[in-house]
């Protein structure tokens, strides 16, 4: 499907101001940690796909932001999510 | 649907030297964004409660503008990026309205992220109180510093769409300028999240 700039842009922002309501309000837990962080690889993604233009490129140069998101996304939820221990 | 749009370009847009530079800096911040979220597990009390001193909705504008930013970019890129012969001057004066709102919006955040800076500084908060602020600070001044650059970038851009410098045929320049910016956009998006948000 072909999204509109337009469109790409709404939805940057409607997920900039669900993630700002969550903070504001305090509401941040475990379980909306998970979602704020699929929602950023969302955004990411559409940067990548739509700003940067790379969505109709060879996947072997657009793959790079994409593999470098994931990566950063995953790490950071392994960070929130792995158990500590307490020595 | 025309066919040849499912065709893929064979190499992304702007200089390709820009891509380095891109991948250098993705790495560069990524290893920052990935080091502050494992810093983290050591004392999360302490990040929570410092990540209460900083001022959430500053960011969240900030995040808004750069995204909305980004937009005009794009907007000046494809503006210019199909214009030929005849077309082309008045392409150039629409490209340097859109530069112009976008370099507009990278000024205000700079302005915000100065008083922020300020409010932060006022506190007698510096590099070496915390953790949390070591990252926080060397984050987003690294990220402004980005921003600066990008916004000169810009203005240089603009000077020559005022020369009707940019056609169909000669698009790179604001094709490369227009990935850096979006390259700014897109470190901000993930750094407002991690810092800002989640706790």
């Amino acid at each position: 499907m072909k999204k509109s700039l337009e469109g790409v842009w709404a939805v940057l922002i409607i997920f900039t101001i669900f993630a700002y309501l969550l903070g504001e309000l305090k509401l941040v837990n475990t379980l909306l940690v998970d979602i704020l962080l699929i929602t950023t690889f969302i955004k990411g993604q559409l940067v990548i796909d739509y700003f940067m233009g790379l969505k109709n490129v060879q996947l072997r140069y657009s793959i790079i932001p994409t593999l470098w998101l994931s990566i950063v996304i995953f790490s950071i939820a392994l960070a929130y999510y792995l158990p500590i221990t307490i020595k | 649907m025309n066919k040849t749009s499912s065709i893929k370009e064979l190499y992304p847009p702007g200089d390709f030297t820009i891509w380095i530079v891109i991948y250098v800096e993705l790495i560069t911040f990524g290893l920052m964004f990935v080091g502050y979220a494992f810093s983290r597990r050591a004392d999360i009390a302490l990040f929570n409660n410092s990540q209460l001193l900083l001022n959430q909705t500053a960011g969240f504008i900030d995040t808004l503008i750069l995204i909305t930013s980004s937009y005009f970019i794009v907007k000046a890129v494809n503006s210019v990026k199909n214009a030929r012969g005849e077309m082309i001057q008045s392409a150039n004066i629409l490209a340097s309205k859109w530069l112009l709102a976008a370099i507009l919006f990278g000024v205000i955040f700079l302005v915000n992220k100065l008083l922020e800076f300020s409010a932060i500084f006022s506190q007698g908060i510096g590099l070496s109180t915390n953790t949390f602020f070591m990252f926080y600070l060397l984050l987003t001044m690294f990220h402004f510093m980005h921003v600066a650059l990008g916004t000169v970038v810009l203005l240089n851009i603009r000077q020559r769409t005022k020369r009707d410098g940019y056609s169909a045929d000669d698009s790179r320049g604001i094709e490369t300028g227009g990935v850096y910016w979006h390259l700014v956009d897109l470190l901000w998006i993930v750094l407002f999240v991690l810092v800002y948000i989640i706790r």
